[in-house]
C-alpha cells in the first residue's frame, strides 16, 4: 500500500468534545449577534456561524505545537485553537480583562501560548504568517504544523500566492485552509475568483489540492488529517478549499441584499451542527442526552462570559503604551 | 433558426478534486480543462450540425469560462452552435445541481447528453437521463465508466448521435447497474457497489481497502481502476455480459490480489467467496452496520436493522458508444466534404451563433 496514513475512527471523547467546540462556537456568535445589536460592543465583528465544521474538523487534529493563522472572521479558529472563551468575550467588549487586555477587540484576538497567531484584519496577512512559524518548527525541529486560514478573498492576495510558492520551496510543513464562503465581503467569488475552484490554484505550486464539504465535520476532520499528518511527516504543504456558506453577512449590519436563499437553505439542510448530531445519534456514538448536557455546560459558559465582560473595567489612558513593543 | 438536434452538456464542477490528491497524487482535473473540453465539443458539434445546446451552470467556473469563450469566438474557429446557459435554478454545489440539469435537458428535448466528470457524476447523470442516450466523459478520479476520450471526439459522436445522422438505437446500448436499498432509499451504480466498516460518509472517497467487507460489480474489467479492479483480475466480467459479480472480502481472507482500487493506491485486498450476480436476484449485506459506496464515493450509511439489499439490473441509461458513432460515419461518408449529412443541414450550412445571442450571455 502507497503511503496514506491509516484514518483511525474517532472516540466517544473526541467526538464530545469536537460537538463541545462547535456548539460553543454557534453560540458564542449567536450571542455576540444578539449583543452587538444592544451598541455595547465597540468596532467592527464579523461572525464564524455556519463554518464551525471547518475551525473544529481542523483544529481537532493539531496539538500545542502547532500555530494556526486566522482572518478578520477569527472567532471559530480561535475557539477551536483553544483560546479562553470569557477573555475573548472581553477582548470583543474591549475591556482589561480580555486576551489583549481590550486593545485590539474582535479583529486581533490573539494568545500565542495557545498557537494562535492572531485573527488579522489585512485579507491575506495569515499566510506568510505562517510560513515564519513553520519554519521555525522546521529548523527547530519541533514536528509542529502551521495552518493558515483565509478566504476566498485572500486566494486572490498576493500574499497568499506567495506564501504557498514558499511553502513548497522550503518544503514546509503548512497547510493553505482556504474557507471558501461564497463571497468577499458582498463580492461573489464566482466572479472574482479566476480559477473559481480556489483548490486549483495549488496545482500551480506542486502541492495538492482538494475540495472538501465543509459543512461536514467528519469529511473537514478526515482531508485534515491527511493533510496535517502529511506536513508533520516532511511531506510539505497542501491546500484544502472548504466550501460552505456563512449565516451572517460579512460584518454584523451588512444588510445582505446580494444574498439569495443560500443562508435558509443551509441551515435548514445543511447546518454542520445538525448533520454532527444527526450522524452520531444514529450510530449510537453519542446519545441526545450526551449532547444535551454539553448544550447546558455551552450555555452556561457563555452567559458566564458575556456577564464577566460586561463587568470587567476598560482600558485606561495609563494602557495606552504598554505591550507596544515586544523585548526579545 | 433553432431545429431540434440538441445536445445537452453537464459538466462537474467538484469531479477530481476529492481526498484522492491528498493521499495517493490522484491526477488533479482543473477547471479550466473541464472549460476547454466543453469548447472543443461545440467546435465538433458546429461542424457536424448540432443546432442547440443546452449547458449546466454552475458556481466552479465553467460555465463562465465557457460564456466568455463565447464572447470571444471568432467565426474563423469554427461555426459553434446556440448555447443556452440553463440558468435560474438554485445552485447548491451538490449532485442535485447536475441531476435539476439533466432533467431540464431532457424535458427541452435533448437528444444526447454528454456528462463529464467522474464515476460518481456519471451515476447522478444517469439517474436523470431516462431514455435520452448519454456520453460520459472522464475529468473524475476513478473513471472505470466514463471513458477517457479526447472531447473533439466525442463531440462528433454526440452531434451525429443528435443529428440522426447516424440513428441511436444502432450506436447505443443499455448499461448494467446496480440497485441498493436502505430503508427507503434507494441509489444506483453503474460500476461497483462497496460495503465498508466505516460509520461516516466523511470525505466520501473510498481509499481505506482494510475497511471493505463486500463487493458487488455490474462488470469487472482486468484492466479497470477503481474497486472493481479487485475481481477485474480474478474474475473478469464484461460490460457487455448481461451477468455481474459480487464477492465478500476480508483482509486475512487466502486469496490475495494486488488491486488498483484509486490513482496511485494499489493494495493487497484478501478475497472470499466470489458469486455471480444474475439480473434481477437480490443479494443482502452481511453486514449489520457501516457504509455503502456507489461508484466508489461512501454514500449511504446502515444501521442494526436496516438490513440493506443489493440487486442487478440490466436496464440502465443508454450509453452512446463512440467508436461504432465514428466507424458508422465512416461507412456513410457522414464526415466527407459534398456529402450530406443524412436527417440534417449537413456540416457548414448552420449560421454562427448569432451576435444577438451573443449580447443575452456578454
Amino acid at each position: 500500500m502507497t503511503g496514506t496514513q491509516e484514518h483511525t475512527a474517532l472516540t466517544r471523547d473526541q467526538l464530545l468534545n469536537a460537538y463541545r467546540t462547535m456548539r460553543t462556537i454557534r453560540e458564542f456568535e449567536e450571542r455576540v449577534h444578539k449583543e452587538f445589536a444592544t451598541g455595547e460592543i465597540p468596532g467592527f465583528v464579523h461572525l464564524y456561524a455556519g463554518e464551525e465544521a471547518s475551525a473544529v474538523g481542523i483544529c481537532s487534529n493539531l496539538n500545542d505545537r502547532d500555530s494556526i493563522a486566522s482572518t478578520h472572521r477569527g472567532h471559530g479558529h480561535c475557539i477551536a485553537k483553544g483560546v479562553d472563551v470569557a477573555e475573548m468575550m472581553a477582548e470583543i467588549y474591549g475591556r482589561q480583562t480580555g486576551s489583549c487586555h481590550g486593545k485590539g477587540g474582535s479583529m486581533h484576538i490573539a494568545d500565542l501560548s495557545k498557537g494562535m497567531l492572531g485573527a488579522n484584519g489585512i485579507v491575506g496577512g495569515g499566510p506568510p504568517l505562517i510560513c515564519g512559524t513553520a519554519l521555525a518548527a522546521k529548523l527547530k525541529g519541533t514536528g509542529g504544523v502551521s495552518v493558515a486560514f483565509f478566504g476566498d478573498g485572500a486566494s486572490n492576495q498576493g500574499t497568499t500566492l506567495e506564501s504557498m510558492n514558499l511553502a513548497t520551496v522550503w518544503n514546509l510543513p503548512a497547510v493553505f485552509v482556504a474557507e471558501n464562503n461564497g463571497y468577499a465581503e458582498t463580492t461573489s467569488s464566482s466572479w472574482s475568483v479566476a480559477s473559481d475552484n480556489i483548490a486549483d490554484r495549488a496545482d500551480a505550486f506542486g502541492m495538492p489540492g482538494v475540495i472538501v464539504d465543509g459543512f461536514d465535520f467528519f469529511a473537514v476532520h478526515e482531508a485534515a488529517s491527511q493533510a496535517i499528518s502529511r506536513a508533520r511527516e516532511g511531506g510539505g504543504p497542501s491546500l484544502l478549499e472548504i466550501k460552505f456558506t456563512r449565516y451572517y453577512g460579512h460584518f454584523e449590519g451588512d444588510q445582505q441584499t446580494y444574498r439569495a436563499d443560500e443562508v435558509e437553505h443551509a441551515r435548514a439542510e445543511l447546518d454542520c451542527l445538525n448533520r454532527f448530531v444527526g450522524r452520531v445519534t444514529q450510530t449510537g456514538q453519542l446519545t441526545r442526552d450526551d449532547l444535551a448536557a454539553v448544550d447546558t455546560e455551552v450555555s452556561a459558559l457563555i452567559d458566564r462570559a458575556v456577564g464577566e465582560a460586561k463587568a470587567a473595567p476598560l482600558p485606561t489612558a495609563a494602557d495606552l503604551l504598554t505591550d507596544v513593543y515586544v523585548r526579545y | 433558426m433553432v431545429g431540434d438536434a440538441i445536445v445537452g452538456v453537464t459538466a462537474n464542477p467538484l469531479s477530481g478534486r476529492d481526498i484522492r490528491r491528498l493521499v495517493t497524487q490522484a491526477s488533479v482535473f482543473p477547471m479550466a480543462e473541464k472549460a476547454n473540453m466543453i469548447q472543443r465539443m461545440l467546435t465538433a458539434f458546429g461542424a457536424v450540425g448540432v443546432q442547440r445546446v443546452l449547458l449546466s451552470t454552475d458556481l466552479g467556473g465553467i460555465s463562465a469560462a465557457v460564456l466568455r469563450a463565447i464572447g470571444r469566438h471568432r467565426d474563423r474557429d469554427g461555426i459553434w452552435p446556440d448555447v443556452e446557459f440553463l440558468e435560474g435554478q438554485p445552485i447548491r454545489q451538490t449532485a442535485q445541481d447536475t441531476i435539476d440539469a439533466v432533467r431540464r435537458m431532457v424535458a427541452a428535448g435533448a437528444k444526447v447528453i454528454v456528462c463529464l466528470g467522474g464515476d460518481g457524476t456519471a451515476r447522478v447523470t444517469a439517474s436523470a437521463v431516462g431514455e435520452v442516450p448519454m456520453l460520459p466523459l472522464s475529468t473524475g478520479t476513478n473513471n472505470a465508466f466514463p471513458v477517457v476520450r479526447e472531447a473533439t471526439i466525442a463531440g462528433l459522436a454526440a452531434g451525429l448521435v443528435a443529428t440522426g445522422a447516424v440513428p441511436a438505437a444502432d450506436v447505443t446500448s443499455s448499461a448494467k447497474v446496480l440497485e441498493v436499498r436502505v430503508g427507503d432509499r434507494t441509489e444506483t451504480a453503474l460500476v461497483d457497489v462497496a460495503v465498508c466498516t466505516e460509520r461516516h460518509v466523511g470525505s466520501r472517497a473510498v481509499w481505506e481497502p482494510t475497511t471493505l467487507t463486500q463487493l458487488f460489480c455490474t462488470f469487472a474489467e482486468p484492466e479497470a481502476i477503481g474497486l472493481s479492479s479487485i475481481l477485474g483480475q480474478l474474475s473478469p466480467v464484461a460490460r457487455a455480459d448481461p451477468n455481474g459479480i459480487t464477492a465478500r472480502l476480508a483482509p486475512s481472507a487466502a486469496r490475495q490480489v494486488l488491486a488498483p482500487i484509486a490513482p496511485g493506491l494499489i493494495a493487497p485486498v484478501g478475497v472470499a467467496e466470489i458469486e455471480p450476480m444474475r439480473p434481477g436476484d437480490t443479494h443482502a449485506v452481511d453486514a449489520t452496520a457501516g457504509v455503502i459506496a456507489v461508484d466508489g464515493e461512501r454514500e449511504l450509511t446502515f444501521e442494526p436493522g436496516q438490513r440493506p439489499e443489493v440487486r442487478l439490473r440490466g436496464d440502465g441509461p443508454r450509453c452512446v458508444d463512440v467508436p461504432a458513432v465514428l466507424a458508422a460515419s465512416a461507412r456513410l461518408g457522414l464526415l466527407q466534404p459534398g456529402r450530406r449529412l443524412a436527417g440534417s443541414a449537413g456540416p457548414g450550412h448552420m449560421p454562427p451563433t448569432s451576435p444577438s445571442t451573443l449580447r443575452r450571455y456578454t
